[in-house]
């Protein structure tokens, strides 16, 4: 029900009793404004780097970061998002992230004035189910299988299962699948037959499922123990035979960004290059470029 | 501050609200022109025959990747009935399946149960309406993909078709039935809501007139709600066009037309739909200006399909005029 209210008179028709719950109001709101306007001015004090791209090259850029922003006494803050290569790529040269993630060497076709920073490399298992203990394929089985020439594993020797090869693949827009074809099938394209997952996790899981697939992924994932890791040309995929320079398929993950790196970003990226922490991290599970 | 306390006048209400339908209506006109005017690129170049089949999809989706800002015509090249045809399998059967499934469970919630049931019921069924599509996803990849790769594709119908497709579980089965288990808890929950709404004195009509119970629903109940049938359906099917990221996970991202002349292996070929399409590439958006184009064509025939969806749904409940007890 509605208070009826008599605006007879001017200040002596109102009594002043009504006042006092509109002043605590208008008091109340000035204090959340002055405290929600000093909060940016808080946020600012810290610097803000955003990053997007490579799902590969992820779970490193998070490490480095996290240690970073302790080095920094939480002086800096880091917004890290995946999406692809592709995506790294189109969002700084947009202008939309400070730093994108990319696992895979710059391209023709990519946005002019992009400034490449390798910083570590990585290598590229050829993965099975882990059922198929598959030791080793050389790289005609590999061009063979991937392109859909040999379609039933009863062709490869050692495979330790039968039936037709399930071939998992990324989508196109993939760095990892831009340097597998490059460093396995001498640029030949993949069978139009394999289904194409848009992620590491994605690929790794299908592969996991499916007792007769065959699928590639960076050395991070492929030695998590959930699938099986094949040699190629006769050395196994591990980090020691990678690092060593024995085995060949070894691509890189660089952080690019929009002209030559500026601000919180160039001390990231520098400090990434020089600093004996940094090599540590990126020695752990990746090879030091 | 005692302004905005007195009530309105008529005229004002009257201004700020239809000034908010408006710009709802704005936003959406919106909308449909940005997405028209970058997806114009892809139709200029193919016209109509942008959904006719020809040639491989992935291999003209492929080709466009290496294209940069100068494309050449030919780069546009695609034939996109893959996909079409995709959703159209998909949506078609995962609605067909959920229609019948979810009159008669509302029918049993809301005729035939006892009130404890009924009760909790209900309930469970907004419960499963409200689940995020994503959830359904992880269902299908971790439980139903591994499940139907391992147990129910025989390695007959691989090897049989080892050359044209793989058959790995992901695939027409599990995106249906994870679609179905997503739509039919919203036809349920909206078809309950309108049994509730037919008037007691029908029921008791029928009763008189010694009609047994289940005809009485039939004849009666049914008929009278079935513009609240429709309009749930037409809901349902925009929900099932609209799904992306569980498509995604869980039907074998390959751009493939099941063919149900292979028998039983049809239903566990892979395939892609619209929408999957845009969520697996959409990296390209921003990049090579073929694939930009395609994508956004694909999300203006989503937005077409919905809106002849909703032309369709109103059409069919016009002649149902008559029988209306809700809109």
């Amino acid at each position: 029900m509605h208070r009826i209210r008599r605006f007879e008179g001017g200040a002596a028709g109102r009594r002043p009793a009504s006042r006092a719950p509109r002043l605590r109001f208008a008091a109340s709101l000035a204090a959340v404004t002055l405290i929600g306007s000093a909060v940016p001015a808080i946020a600012s004090a810290t610097s803000v780097i955003t990053i997007s791209g490579a799902t590969a090259s992820y779970p490193l850029v998070q490490l480095l970061a996290h240690k970073y922003v302790k080095l920094e006494h939480n002086k800096v803050s880091f917004r890290i998002s995946q999406g692809g290569a592709q995506i790294g790529v189109n969002d700084v040269a947009a202008g939309r992230v400070t730093i994108g993630d990319v696992s895979r060497d710059p391209l023709p076709t990519d946005p002019p004035g992009l400034v490449f920073y390798p910083i570590a490399k990585y290598a590229i298992c050829v993965v099975t189910n882990k059922s198929n203990h598959l030791a080793n394929l050389s790289e005609a089985q590999v061009q063979a299988i991937f392109t859909g020439k040999d379609r039933e594993w009863s062709q490869i020797s050692g495979a330790s299962v039968s039936g037709p090869i399930d071939i998992i693949s990324r989508t196109s827009t993939a760095g990892v699948l831009t340097n597998f074809k490059s460093l396995f099938l001498a640029n030949k394209s993949v069978s139009k037959l394999a289904a194409e997952e848009p992620s590491e996790g994605l690929l790794e899981q299908q592969v996991e499922n499916t007792p007769g697939a065959i699928g590639f992924l960076s050395n991070y994932r492929a030695d998590s123990g959930g699938v099986n890791a094949v040699g190629y040309n006769g050395v196994g995929c591990t980090l020691a035979n990678a690092s060593s320079g024995q085995y060949s398929a070894v691509a890189r993950f660089y952080e690019v960004t929009k002209g030559k790196a500026s601000g919180a970003a160039a001390k990231f990226i520098s400090w990434i290059d020089s600093s004996r922490v940094a090599h540590k991290i990126v020695a752990s599970q990746w090879i030091p470029v | 501050m005692s302004r905005l306390r007195k009530p309105w006048s008529d005229r004002r209400a009257e201004l700020v609200l239809g000034a908010a339908s408006l710009l709802t209506g704005a936003i959406v006109l919106g909308m449909v022109a940005f997405v028209a005017v970058r997806a114009w690129p892809t139709f200029a170049h193919n016209g109509l025959s942008w959904l006719a089949p020809g040639g491989s999809l992935g291999g003209q989706i492929e080709s466009m990747l290496s294209t940069a800002t100068n494309a050449p015509a030919s780069a546009y090249h695609v034939r996109a009935w893959p996909i079409v045809y995709g959703t159209l399998l998909i949506t078609g059967l995962a609605v067909a399946l959920a229609l019948p499934l979810a009159v008669l469970c509302a029918v049993f919630i809301v005729e035939l149960a006892p009130a404890r049931v009924r009760r909790v019921m209900i309930r469970v069924v907004r419960l499963l309406a409200s689940v995020p599509s994503v959830i359904w996803g992880l269902l299908g990849i971790l439980v139903l993909v591994p499940y139907v790769g391992n147990h129910l594709v025989t390695s007959a119908e691989r090897t049989s078709l080892q050359n044209t497709v793989q058959l790995t579980g992901a695939g027409l089965v599990v995106a249906v039935v994870l679609l179905t288990l997503m739509i039919t808890p919203i036809m349920v929950a909206l078809t309950c809501d309108a049994l509730t709404a037919v008037p007691a004195a029908w029921r008791e009509g029928a009763a008189a007139l010694g009609v047994n119970r289940l005809r009485a629903i039939r004849a009666v109940t049914l008929r009278a709600i079935r513009p609240a049938i429709v309009a749930a359906t037409v809901l349902a099917t925009a929900r099932a066009l609209g799904e992306a990221i569980m498509i995604s996970m869980v039907s074998g991202s390959v751009f493939f037309s099941p063919r149900p002349s292979d028998g039983v292996a049809f239903l566990f070929e892979p395939l892609r739909t619209l929408a999957s399409t845009i969520v697996d590439f959409r990296e390209g958006l921003g990049g090579a200006p073929a694939l930009n184009s395609t994508l956004y064509a694909c999300a203006l025939l989503l937005l077409f399909s919905v809106f002849v969806l909703s032309v369709a749904g109103y059409l069919v409940k016009l002649p149902l005029r008559k029988y209306q007890v809700r809109g």
